[in-house]
């Protein structure tokens, strides 16, 4: 096995296969023409043998025929003995026709093998014509007259020894031959495939990696063209590696700064959320703080308006009785009727305040059941615009365009009071010198199914970068003067509950529409 | 019509004289040798003729024929014909190409095949050898060898012989010449010279270095030195001269035997210059 495993390596090289392959053809060969110079010797020192025997027989035949015709069995065995001396002849005899043994000789004594039986018939010659014949001018006949018989038995076992000397002498000379053959053919091949070995140990080289490696093979014969083409490839492999090389530096790069404004992102959604969780503290607290000196409000509005109201009787008996007399320098009758309608408003407005605080709270905690009740949205604009109709300058001039039979949304209604008041407030407070116009119109898109609310106004607008920001929280352009930044995030945030949007176009100079739309409830 | 008619009438009815010739020529067999002679004969000889080919028949009546119709000569050409014409009594009989001619009778006489021992003697005596040996069978060629050791002797020439009974003898025999001759005659005896033996005859004349002298050209490709051929048309000739003057009235008896007046010689140039020979003045 370890052998095996050693030769294994070579197994795969170039050079062993081509040697190991010309060494099993030549041996192949070599067998062959060995296998064939053996056999053809050996047919032809048979033949060759067979041929002698013939010969020897003819010969003995033709000596043999005169004794024969003159029946001298003398000379007959000593022709016989004289044959019989031949190595290859192991027995001859020479008969008559009548079949008598005139004379026989042989190697007596030993065991003849392989022995080839060889029968000369010994004839009177063929043309010679008896003198009377001759005398009548016959012409000389073909035909030969058989007076007798050689038989001559050939001993082949010489011819078996030969073939087994030149089996020997052919497998020691075809083995010669083929170690000769094989070692010079091994030199040539060491030469020849000294070139692969280049071109491969240059291959292996810019297979591992090293692009920068080349083949030193210099020739204009196919292993140069290969080498040259290897070059060239490893070379445009080369470039290809740099450039991949700057490519992918310029990719970590590009990741780098994705990462980075991801990164950015990330910090900003950190932060906003940050701002909303704070956004959300402080509206609990200051639904809290302010829970507390509303609630001591509207009670006071409600005491004030009981104690008013059972005031008033007296007040009307003083007043038939004495006259008409002043409280806080208002005269009775204005006084009656403003205390009766500013307790009341108290109450409400302390009561909005709740709904206010509440509408915070339930933003901080995100409750969304009011959502489900239908309201109109006129009803909504409305309301918005007679709590801000004290608010209201005398130099605004407000409009409004409400539709009729616009239908229900759901929502709530004070949401969207809310939403408007922010709205009408922001148009208002965009007016220069506040001064202008502020139109509120309402209109019903039954195409789209929904219904539009528009505030707008003829003040300054709103420049492009404001203009991106301006959902932002806490921003705002009015902080100086007490702006929040958190109305038209908040605007927003309760247009998108409701299933709507709030839509703002402006352009400076020309005033901004705000718009909020809202889908028709089902 | 009616006249041609009454010619053709007349002419069938007027009787024909029997045919008759004066020679019947017996041919053995149809053998290019024998058709060559009889070609010969037919040319030195104008008298009238007739040819039977004994092979064309199971069994020619000859005797019947002759009676019948009375050839004043029979001509056998081949030892088959010569022994049926032997058997006829009363015509003269003349042969030609029998080689085992042996005539038995008196009115019997023709040309043999073999060339007189002198022609043969004096291609020896021109090749200048002294001892040349002979296998023969004294049945078949005793006494043509007889004559050859007579002449011989005259011309200084040893003739030494071995006889042989059978063709199997051949080779043993010739081996008992070794050494003991200068040429080797080899003479148209059927049992000394046998297909099978033939090739004893140049092995011998190869080991020993000798020239044969042979009685056909064909030995020379085997080897032979010299070839003393006969001419059979002219053997054919030479017996239709003996014919025409049988018929002339010549008697048979008058006519000895003769040997071919033409012999055929033919020399293997090659042998003869590898056995360092000459043959200057040695052609008969």
């Amino acid at each position: 096995m370890k052998p095996l495993r050693r030769l294994i390596p070579y197994s795969k090289s170039f050079r062993f296969r081509i040697h190991l392959m010309f060494t099993g053809v030549v041996a192949l060969l070599t067998a062959i023409f060995a296998s064939f110079y053996v056999l053809s010797d050996a047919q032809s020192y048979r033949s060759s043998l067979e041929r002698e025997g013939k010969l020897l027989a003819a010969n003995l035949a033709q000596n043999a025929r005169l004794p024969l015709f003159a029946e001298h069995q003398e000379t007959l065995f000593s022709l016989a003995a004289e044959t019989a001396r031949y190595p290859s002849v192991w027995e001859v005899s020479i008969v008559a026709s009548d079949g008598r043994v005139m004379g026989e000789a042989g190697k007596r004594g030993s065991t003849g093998e392989g022995l080839v039986e060889l029968k000369v018939p010994v004839t009177s010659p063929g043309p010679v014509l008896s003198p009377e014949s001759l005398l009548l001018g016959n012409s000389a006949a073909d035909g030969e007259r058989v007076i007798g018989r050689v038989t001559l038995q050939l001993d082949t076992s010489g011819a078996r020894r030969r073939l087994a000397r030149m089996v020997e002498a052919s497998l020691a000379i075809g083995t010669l031959f083929w170690i000769v053959v094989s070692l010079l053919s091994y030199q040539v091949l060491k030469r020849v495939t000294s070139s692969f070995n280049l071109l491969m140990g240059g291959i292996d080289e810019i297979g591992s990696g090293k692009l920068s490696a080349r083949v030193d093979l210099d020739g204009d014969d196919e292993l140069g063209r290969a080498a040259n083409a290897i070059n060239a490839m490893a070379a445009s492999l080369e470039l290809r590696e740099l450039e991949n090389v700057a490519l992918q530096e310029e990719l970590l790069n590009a990741m780098k700064l994705e990462v980075q404004d991801e990164k950015k992102r990330v910090m900003a959604r950190l932060i906003h959320t940050n701002k909303m969780t704070s956004l959300g503290l402080l509206l609990s607290s200051m639904a809290h703080e302010i829970n507390n000196p509303n609630a001591s409000i509207r009670f006071s509005g409600h005491m004030i308006a009981k104690i008013w109201h059972d005031a008033i009787p007296i007040l009307d008996g003083y007043q038939r009785e004495e006259g008409e007399f002043y409280l806080g320098g208002i005269a009775y009758g204005t006084a009656r009727a403003a205390l009766t309608e500013n307790a009341a408003k108290v109450v409400e407005n302390s009561e909005r305040i709740a709904k206010v605080v509440q509408g915070l709270r339930d933003y901080g905690v995100g409750d969304l059941s009011g959502l489900r009740r239908e309201l109109k949205l006129n009803g909504a604009v409305s309301s918005a615009l007679s709590i801000l109709a004290c608010q209201t300058r005398h130099d605004v001039l407000l409009k409004t365009s409400l539709a009729d039979d616009l239908p229900a949304v759901h929502g709530s209604q004070h949401q969207i009071e809310q939403v408007l008041m922010n709205l009408i407030l922001n148009a208002m407070q965009a007016l220069p010198g506040g001064k202008g116009e502020v139109s509120v119109t309402t209109r019903h898109e039954p195409e789209a199914g929904q219904v539009v609310a528009e505030v707008k106004d003829s003040g300054v607008g709103i420049a492009p970068d404001t203009m991106s920001r301006l959902f932002e929280p806490f921003y705002s352009t009015k902080l100086e003067r007490g702006g929040s930044g958190l109305g038209l995030y908040i605007s927003q945030y309760i247009v998108k509950e409701h299933g709507g949007s709030l839509l703002l176009s402006s352009r400076p100079g020309f005033g901004t529409l705000a718009q909020v739309v809202l889908p028709v409830a089902q | 019509m009616r006249i041609l008619r009454a010619l053709l009438l007349s002419l069938l009815l007027v009787p024909f004289p029997a045919v008759a010739y004066d020679v019947l020529v017996l041919q053995s067999l149809h053998e290019k040798g024998y058709d060559e002679a009889v070609r010969g004969l037919k040319r030195s000889c104008q008298a009238s003729m007739r040819t039977l080919v004994l092979s064309d028949y199971l069994e020619a009546d000859v005797v019947r024929i002759v009676r019948e119709e009375g050839p004043r000569l029979v001509v056998a050409v081949g030892d088959r014909a010569l022994a049926v014409a032997q058997r006829l009594r009363d015509r003269p009989v003349l042969y030609m190409m029998a080689l085992n001619a042996k005539p038995a009778r008196e009115l019997s006489t023709g040309v043999g095949m073999l060339h007189e021992p002198h022609r043969y003697l004096s291609v020896f005596d021109g090749l200048g050898v002294k001892r040349v040996g002979v296998v023969y069978d004294p049945a078949r060629s005793g006494g043509y060898v007889k004559r050859a050791q007579q002449l011989a002797r005259r011309l200084g020439i040893d003739l030494v012989v071995r006889e042989v009974h059978s063709a199997k003898e051949t080779p043993a025999m010739l081996e008992s010449l070794r050494g003991k001759v200068d040429a080797v005659w080899m003479l148209p005896d059927l049992t000394a010279v046998s297909p099978a033996s033939t090739e004893a005859y140049f092995l011998f004349a190869q080991g020993e270095r000798v020239p044969v002298v042979t009685f056909a050209e064909v030995y020379l490709s085997l080897g032979g030195a010299v070839a003393l051929g006969i001419d059979r048309f002219d053997i054919g000739r030479q017996l239709g001269e003996m014919a025409q003057s049988v018929l002339s009235g010549t008697s048979v008896e008058e006519l000895p035997t003769q040997a071919p007046r033409r012999a055929l010689f033919k020399a293997n140039d090659g042998v003869l210059r590898r056995l360092k020979l000459s043959l200057s003045g040695a052609a008969p």
